[in-house]
Formats: structure tokens, C-alpha cells, sequence
């Protein structure tokens, strides 16, 4: 059983979780700040509070809003932390920041990355408050486990996609 | 490892599998965590007065110098140990799951999970004592103490609990992303280190 595959390679992934980390604390620190979250986090949650109770307008339940809260006549939700897709969207930048790539992909990634992770947590949520109304009994454990653990395998899935490595065969074939 | 249409099937299949193994084991793993947390705890305690005890979801903390009568708080503790499924999945995705190097990765990353969730445990323990506990945290811990134990706890629910199975996997998964990525810089150094390398006559 050979656990190593070369000590640069090693050291590269060791590298890429040094970086990794760091930018994870920076940005954490960013985000759990007063001014970054009153500012930043808190209307932007609100927003995503507004798009799901139109989606689920939508779907036919008489729901309104307040704030990040979302409310119908047998349920409501507060949209809080851990439930605006921005921990995902976290780890998502850093781990396109700390991967070793040219800054013009580095940024596209960043985009369509955090377009995409939002888009599945509209979703989410929409699917949740409609558990929460309907199946309540099933709420929490889809709320903990299932879409907190589904959003975050999207994330790193797509991290994997940006990050994989150009088909370097087909080069030398076109020349 | 390439991301290829079937690892997302592995990885939702390795995430059901993880559902129900999770779901089976909670408990058991929920004893062994506040076995080992407790353990810790008690090692810097003094008087080493902290016992844990597993509920189903929960860990309920008593110390022998409360009054017996005092309620036992609980710690919530799917919130620190659910991410397994995430390793589990994440192993999945990737081919030849079953080959003994990957089982024994697989083994490795379960391993340091299991000290992640045993630290954010006992950070969870403090940050209960330290803040929510009225006049007994303000006696006991002072405003720095507070805020590092409250504030480790914080980091590991809004970014450490669904970072640490990417940063546990990373390490220890089967391919390289890293080889062949990087800036256009890096790339040319390597090309030219490697057309040096081949230009060199062989022994």
C-alpha cells in the first residue's frame, strides 16, 4: 500500500490546503463582522428571501416576507446563515483563489461559481419552506443533512469542474 | 480526480449510502465523541468537574459541582458530526473506491474527522460555558476567552464543519487537479524544465 504519489505533487495539495485555509479564516472573518454582515450578508439574504417568496408564489402558497423571513398562514422560515448559500459560495472562492490558475479564470469561475451555487439555493429553500408547510416531520432532518450537505457537494463539484486540468493529448494531434 | 459525468452518480450514491450509515450510527458515534471530548476537556480542566453524555442528536453536559438538581444543558450534535456524509461522498466520486490505497485513504480522512469533531465538540462545550451560562461565564472566563471560544465554535458552524471534508479529502484523494493546472507562468517554467530534461542525452 503506497500512500504517497511524490512528494511535489504532496506538497502542491498540501500548498493548495494552506492557501485554501487562510483564505477560508479571511474571508470568515470578512463575513462574521459587523459592517459584513449588516451591510452585505443581511440584504442580501433579504433578497433571496424576496426571489423564493415569489417562486413560491408562484407554486401556488399564499406566502409573504419580512425581512429574511419567509411566512405562510402554517409556516415560516428565517433565512438565516447556513441557508443563503453564502458558506458555500465561501468555500467555493477560496478554493478557486487558492488553486493555481490565470486570474482572467480565476475570475470567471468566481461568477458563474456563485451564480450557480445561488441558483441551487433558491431551490433549496423554496423546497424547504414547502417541506416545512406540507411534510414538517421531514423539515429538519432535510434542513441539516440532506440540502446543507447537497449544496456544498454542488460546490466542490464545481470547483472540480473549473479546476480540471486542460486536455493536453489533443494539442500535440492539432499542430 | 477528473470530474466526469458518472463521478456525480458515485458521489450521490456514496452520499445515500452516507445518509444511512449516518443515521444508523449517530448514536454510537455521538458516545464515542463525548467519551473522547470529555477526555480532553478534563485534561486541562481543574477541577476536572465536566461529564458528557450522548442523547440521540444531542450531548448533555453536567459537572459534578453543580448542584445535582441544576438542568443539564445539551449541545446539538448533528451540527458538528453530519458532514461525514460529505467525506463519504466525496470519496465516492472518485474511481476504483474499493482498491485497498483508497479504503486506507478513506480510513486516514475518517480518522482525522473524527479529532475535528472532537476539537469542535469541546469548542462548542466551552463557548456554552463561556456565554450562555450567566453569572457562572462571567466568573469563570474573561472577554478574550469569550470571544475564542464562542468565536472558534462560530467558525466551525458558518465555514469549518463543510470545509473541513473538502480540506481532509484534498490531500488524500486519488488524482491531482493541481497537474497541468496553474498560471501561464508556472506552465512555461514546467514545459521548459521538461523540454531541458529531454534534451539531456540518457545514460
Amino acid at each position: 500500500m503506497n500512500l504517497s504519489t511524490g512528494p511535489t505533487a504532496r506538497r502542491r495539495s498540501l500548498l493548495f490546503v494552506g492557501r485554501f485555509v487562510t483564505f477560508l479564516i479571511v474571508f470568515y472573518l470578512a463575513v462574521a463582522s459587523h459592517p459584513g454582515n449588516d451591510k452585505v450578508i443581511v440584504p442580501f439574504t433579504a433578497l433571496i428571501a424576496r426571489i423564493c417568496a415569489t417562486l413560491l408564489r408562484w407554486m401556488g402558497e399564499a406566502v409573504t416576507v419580512n425581512g429574511t423571513e419567509i411566512r405562510s398562514s402554517s409556516f415560516a422560515v428565517q433565512i438565516q446563515n447556513g441557508c443563503n448559500g453564502v458558506e458555500t459560495a465561501l468555500l467555493f472562492c477560496c478554493a478557486v483563489l487558492a488553486f493555481p490558475a490565470p486570474w482572467k479564470r480565476r475570475a470567471a469561475g468566481l461568477i458563474l461559481g456563485f451564480a450557480a451555487i445561488e441558483l441551487l439555493n433558491l431551490f433549496r429553500v423554496v423546497s424547504l419552506f414547502w417541506i416545512g408547510a406540507h411534510y414538517p416531520r421531514f423539515f429538519s432532518e432535510s434542513h441539516t443533512v440532506i440540502w446543507q450537505s447537497l449544496v456544498v457537494l454542488w460546490g466542490v463539484l464545481l470547483f472540480l469542474l473549473w479546476a480540471k486540468p486542460p486536455d493536453r493529448a489533443a494539442a500535440p494531434a492539432a499542430r | 480526480m477528473r470530474p466526469e459525468p458518472r463521478a456525480g452518480l458515485r458521489a450521490l450514491a456514496g452520499f445515500l449510502a452516507a445518509l444511512a450509515i449516518w443515521f444508523t450510527l449517530s448514536l454510537p458515534y455521538e458516545k464515542a465523541l463525548a467519551f473522547s471530548a470529555e477526555l480532553l476537556i478534563r485534561l486541562f480542566e481543574s477541577p476536572a468537574a465536566t461529564r458528557l453524555s450522548a442523547q440521540r442528536g444531542e450531548i448533555l453536559v453536567t459537572r459534578s459541582d453543580w448542584p445535582p438538581s441544576a438542568p443539564s444543558p445539551g449541545l446539538p450534535a448533528e451540527d458538528v458530526h453530519f458532514n461525514f456524509v460529505l467525506l463519504v461522498a466525496l470519496f465516492a466520486a472518485e474511481r476504483g473506491t474499493w482498491r485497498l490505497d483508497r479504503v486506507a485513504r478513506f480510513g486516514i480522512a475518517c480518522l482525522i474527522l473524527y479529532f475535528v469533531h472532537v476539537t469542535a465538540l469541546v469548542f462548542d462545550l466551552e463557548a456554552l460555558y463561556a456565554t450562555r451560562l450567566g453569572s457562572w461565564s462571567r466568573s469563570h472566563f474573561g472577554p478574550v476567552a469569550r470571544n475564542l471560544c464562542a468565536g472558534g465554535y462560530h467558525f466551525y458552524l458558518v465555514a469549518g464543519r463543510f470545509a473541513a471534508p473538502f480540506a481532509i479529502w484534498w490531500p488524500l484523494r486519488a488524482g491531482r487537479a493541481e497537474e497541468g493546472a496553474g498560471t501561464a507562468r508556472q506552465r512555461r517554467r514546467q514545459s521548459g524544465r521538461q523540454a531541458g530534461e529531454s534534451a539531456r542525452p540518457s545514460a
